[in-house]
């Protein structure tokens, strides 16, 4: 009995294929996405755990960094240094190293068609047998060999692309006054430089714009002139992984590195020793990817829910569908005196198999959606992701999740459907519905035909509102990116774009601006010193410190370098006080107010600032100064020189040799939209798959409106409506869900946007997010689009309709 | 000249099982004004013949006329047209639209026709007796009042021929007889052309003409002396 029934199922449900196929296809995908995103997290996890690794493999990235910019210690200095560490340590853990190292900033200098190009670079002198931030070659991904000898270097691999470099190729590459030729090595990665970007900015140039490369000791004492063994810049490993703070978070997780730390200041201080003491929160290229990385884990979670969640919506609707449009044949069943029990079995196995069917696919799809992420960020990263693999208990989470859905969504009707008494649903009478007089109301200005229209779109409200909930979850996916997408670059490029009009930012040493001002003067060219220093840290209400950037500018608005004032004032001198801008990220932070005095810490000395307006357009947290102010403070007159060019006048070798580092503006503006488009292209994927949601979603709600709507589509053809009259009727009705679903999607993408760009944004990034009108007519008009787009497939079944047949229906 | 004239209609339909012919043969000719009604067995071909009358399927082969013009067939918009424009239809199970009142109903299908008269269909309500539920749900109404809506609305936009399909078998005696009398009523006011299909016997007495189908074919074509 049970066998033929179930039969007999299978082959009612056989008929409504498409039906079928969209609960099948919605099932895949959603245990596709899920185990996409479930298996790029687990990987992304691997990714940095392999290249920071302390073996064989590994490149063991260093715990502390001790450094400073503007002097080299002598080799006898660090062994003195690193040897009084050793004593004092005291520590559970071991000092596994100390290693001393000279990283110098130079340029590296190429000839093209058009002329030879200055490309500001960063040089590290490595000597064989480091064991500390060593060149990371990995097999199959790196090429040759460890700088080794006086003529060698190894290139970062983020360059070689763009720069057309490879093994054997002679570079000629300078730092300061110097410059000298070297052969290519080595191609590698180094983990200090997964970042490609100058210290001091979050934006990396573009490709090629930027180069690192890793000499041997020999070879930085040949560029430099230094003896091998001079550094300024000293490592330490520590066993184990001293914890350290992480600064997006409210806890405190830094005593395990403090403790070090202390040991480093006493030493510091008894070797005479001036330098910044840095761990792995505190060194930005380094904190600036973790951040990265746990950004773009995190999504996974709120876009793996979403999908999930609009998967599930269109399968409890699709199945619910599926299942009622059987009450019939249940009824007749149960008149026939087959059991609720019999009839329920196939009820129960018919959402497992279809689940199944579908759960296969998505099974089968989900490793390469993985891959294809993971490829995708290794290419936005610029870093491979070795380590693969998907934990068998990402399968069997997102299989059972999603089968529990698809089993409850199938078996509910149907039990619903078994306990409807049977000579009520042969009657017909469990369909007659008394309407809305609310309803009636609110239409009956309308021509009668529209009226329906909207009468039958909110005939099912509950399906309505699902409906309308699965448009706004799948715009959230897909506009919510394209929101932090529009709100950031409208913020950030425009400042960059509009509110500046500098072409160069030329680094100096303390003191060495003036060289820069005369070859500005000798140009004729206009500049502004600016000091720009991460000097600046404020405690947190939960006691943490926060490093902020202190900016001093001569003018705020009229000159090159001016800000975007969100409120307030511009501060003006006073003696009595130090009045100062700070951007909207630090406010929000911080909970602080226009008006209000706060203590801070200036260059290690603690002062009273007043808040008198904020700043919008900075992605770091930022406070700006009088510069004369800033100048009382630090004791710098500058860190920068802004330069307007005029027409001919470009950057050259000799303001590359009297720099520390040039940013043009034009390459900072490409480096930022790069950014963006690099972040965007990763959540493209997700944007597309919301976009196919949408329409998904669309398409199951119309098709299942128009199929339930045969009844008195067929009513009204018998009485001689045309199609184009019953066509601009469906067409109203998508117009109105369109509209609606459209102001939903847009403040879901909205919501979402919020969500997301908190969940982003921490104390180094902030997220503003505007509700920019192009992308909220965009979201509207596209569900619009789609929605209307749906209209012709109820057009196609009106014409295709089998009135004999209907009439058939409706007199039986 | 005849309103409908119909001569060797054969309606046969390809099965697996071979050819059926639902109408084999059909000629009738229907004046205006006339009250027919089409009775035989199931499976005689009644409804086949009410579906080709209407316009809502085609003949295989025959001629079928309506005011002297050949009535379209095997296109759906033009056989659309011919139904707007010529019949009035009304089921054997009322198909109310549930989202509109009673009022609304009826026009619902004087705006799809282009004729909307809100005065008219009230009129057509008072007329069936329903002028106190205008304001009312379908599902709040009884069958039989239901059922004459349905033939206030397929009369709403004044059709040359009334169309039905057992439209009391679905409702008791008593509610039958007031359904028939509110038809003949509207029909007589209307002068409006009928043809029911039933197999209600006691329905004759409404009819001017009784036509009797069996296997395809009429067998036999009676008029019906003094009708109610």
């Amino acid at each position: 009995m049970s066998a033929l029934l179930n039969k007999r199922l299978m082959r009612s449900l056989w008929r409504t294929k498409l039906r079928l196929l969209a609960v099948v296809f919605m099932v895949s995908v959603g245990v596709f996405a899920g185990i996409t995103f479930g298996g790029y997290s687990h990987n992304l996890d691997n990714m940095y755990s392999t290249m920071h690794g302390d073996d064989e493999e590994g490149a063991n990235l260093a715990d502390l960094w001790i450094d400073n910019g503007s002097i080299m210690w002598t080799s006898e200095q660090v062994e003195s240094f690193c040897s009084e560490l050793n004593e004092r340590w005291n520590l559970t853990s071991n000092l596994d190293h100390c290693e001393g190292r000279s990283i110098v900033k130079g340029a590296m200098f190429q000839s093209t068609d058009t002329g030879s190009v200055t490309i500001n670079s960063l040089w590290h002198g490595i000597p064989v047998g480091a064991n500390v931030d060593t060149v990371w070659m990995p097999d199959k991904h790196s090429k040759g060999r460890l700088a080794s000898n006086s003529d060698e270097i190894v290139i970062d691999a983020h360059v070689t692309e763009a720069l057309d470099l490879d093994l054997g190729d002679m570079i000629l590459i300078g730092a300061g006054n110097s410059s000298a030729e070297f052969e290519i090595v080595g191609i590698g990665f180094h983990p200090l430089h997964i970042l490609m970007a100058p210290e001091g900015t979050f934006f990396p140039p573009e490709e090629g714009d930027y180069v690192v490369g890793y000499l041997s000791d020999l070879g930085m004492e040949r560029l430099t002139g230094n003896t091998v063994g001079s550094s300024n810049t000293i490592m330490l490993d520590v066993e184990g992984k001293p914890s350290y703070d992480l600064p997006d978070t409210e806890e405190y997780e830094g005593d395990e590195i403090d403790r070090v730390k202390q040991i480093v200041e006493d030493v510091l201080e008894v070797e005479n020793l001036d330098a910044r003491v840095r761990d792995r929160g505190q060194y930005e290229a380094v904190e600036v990817m973790r951040q990265d990385l746990e950004g773009a884990k995190r999504t996974t979670v709120p876009f793996t829910l979403m999908i999930a969640a609009i998967a599930s919506i269109t399968i409890i609707l699709s199945l619910q569908r599926l299942v009622q449009s059987q009450a019939r044949e249940i009824a007749v069943l149960r008149t026939l005196g087959v059991s609720r029990k019999s009839l329920l079995q196939g009820y129960m196995i018919a959402p497992v198999i279809i689940g199944g069917i579908g759960c296969l696919i998505g099974c089968l799809l989900g490793p390469y959606g993985a891959n294809w992420m993971l490829d995708l960020y290794q290419d936005i990263v610029g870093v491979p992701i070795i380590k693969r693999d998907i934990p068998l208990t990402t399968y069997t989470t997102v299989v059972s999740l999603t089968m529990a859905v698809v089993f409850f969504s199938g078996a509910f009707p149907a039990l619903k459907a078994s306990r409807i008494d049977p000579l009520e649903v042969l009657s017909g009478q469990n369909e007659v519905k008394i309407g809305s007089n609310i309803i009636k109301k609110i239409t009956s200005w309308l021509p009668t035909t529209l009226s329906l229209s909207v009468r039958s779109s909110v005939r099912k409200p509950i399906r309505l509102t699902m409906t309308f909930l699965a448009v706004g979850i799948s715009l959230m996916l897909f506009g919510s990116i394209q929101m932090i997408s529009a709100g950031f670059e409208n913020t950030l490029v425009s400042s960059i774009e509009d509110d500046q009009n500098w072409d160069a930012q030329v680094y100096v040493n303390p003191g060495s601006e003036g060289a820069v001002v005369d070859w500005a003067e000798g140009n004729s060219c206009e500049w502004e010193l600016v000091i720009e220093m991460p000097l600046g840290s404020v405690e947190d209400s939960s006691g943490v410190a926060r490093i902020f950037t202190m900016v001093g500018l001569s003018d705020f608005s009229s000159k090159m370098r001016s800000v975007n004032l969100l409120s307030g004032d511009l501060p003006e001198k006073s003696d009595n006080e130090l009045q100062v801008l700070m951007d909207e990220g630090a406010m929000k932070f911080l909970g602080w107010e226009i008006g209000e005095t706060r203590l801070v810490t200036l260059n290690g000395e603690e002062s009273e600032v007043k808040i008198v307006g904020i700043t919008r357009g900075e992605l770091s947290r930022t406070m700006y100064f009088d510069r004369e102010d800033l100048t009382q403070i630090t004791g710098v007159n500058a860190t920068s020189v802004y330069i307007m060019m005029p027409d001919g006048v470009e950057v050259d070798f000799s303001l590359g040799e009297i720099s520390v580092g040039i940013v043009e503006r034009v390459t900072l503006l490409n480096g930022v939209e790069s950014l963006i488009e690099k972040q965007t292209d990763l959540f493209q994927a997700i944007m597309y798959l919301g976009l196919l949601f949408t329409i998904a979603v669309m398409l199951n709600t119309m098709i299942m409106n128009v199929a339930e709507r045969d009844f008195e589509l067929a009513t009204l053809r018998v009485l001689g409506a045309s199609t184009t009259r019953l066509g601009i009727m469906l067409l109203f009705e998508s117009v109105l869900i369109g509209i609606i679903g459209g102001l939903i999607g847009v403040l879901f993408a909205y919501l979402g946007a919020v969500g997301l760009a908190a969940s982003f944004s921490s104390w180094q990034f902030y997220f503003p997010v505007l509700l920019v009108d192009s992308v909220a007519f965009e979201l509207l008009f596209g569900v619009l689009i789609i929605a209307v787009a749906m209209t012709p497939i109820g057009i196609w079944r009106l014409r295709n309709m089998d009135l004999v047949e209907k009439v058939k229906d409706l007199s039986n | 000249m005849p309103m409908i004239e119909m001569e060797d209609i054969k309606r046969h339909y390809e099965m697996a099982s071979g050819v059926v012919k639902a109408l084999d043969g059909v000629d009738i000719s229907i004046e205006k004004g006339e009250r027919v009604l089409l009775l035989g067995p199931s499976g005689s071909g009644k409804t086949t013949l009410l579906n080709c009358l209407s316009g809502l399927d085609s003949p295989t082969s025959g001629q079928y006329t309506f005011n002297g013009i050949e009535v379209p067939r095997n296109h759906s918009e033009r056989m659309t047209s011919f139904r707007r424009e010529n019949i009035g239809y009304v089921f054997q199970f009322f198909n109310l639209l549930q989202d509109l009142t009673v009022l609304e109903n009826i026009l619902l299908i004087q705006e799809l026709s282009g004729k909307k008269d809100e005065q008219r269909a009230r009129d057509l309500l008072d007329l069936v007796g329903l002028s106190n539920e205008v304001d009312r749900f379908p599902g709040e109404i009884s069958g039989g009042q239901q059922q004459r809506v349905a033939i206030a609305r397929s009369i709403a936009k004044k059709p040359n021929l009334l169309l039905g399909d057992e439209l009391t078998g679905n409702l008791d005696t008593l509610t039958s007889t007031k359904v028939m009398e509110a038809l003949v009523k509207a029909c007589e006011k209307e002068k409006i052309t009928s043809v029911f299909v039933t197999h209600d016997e006691s329905l004759v007495k409404y009819s001017t003409r009784v036509i009797r189908v069996d296997s395809g074919k009429i067998i036999s074509d009676t008029v019906v002396e003094n009708p109610e």
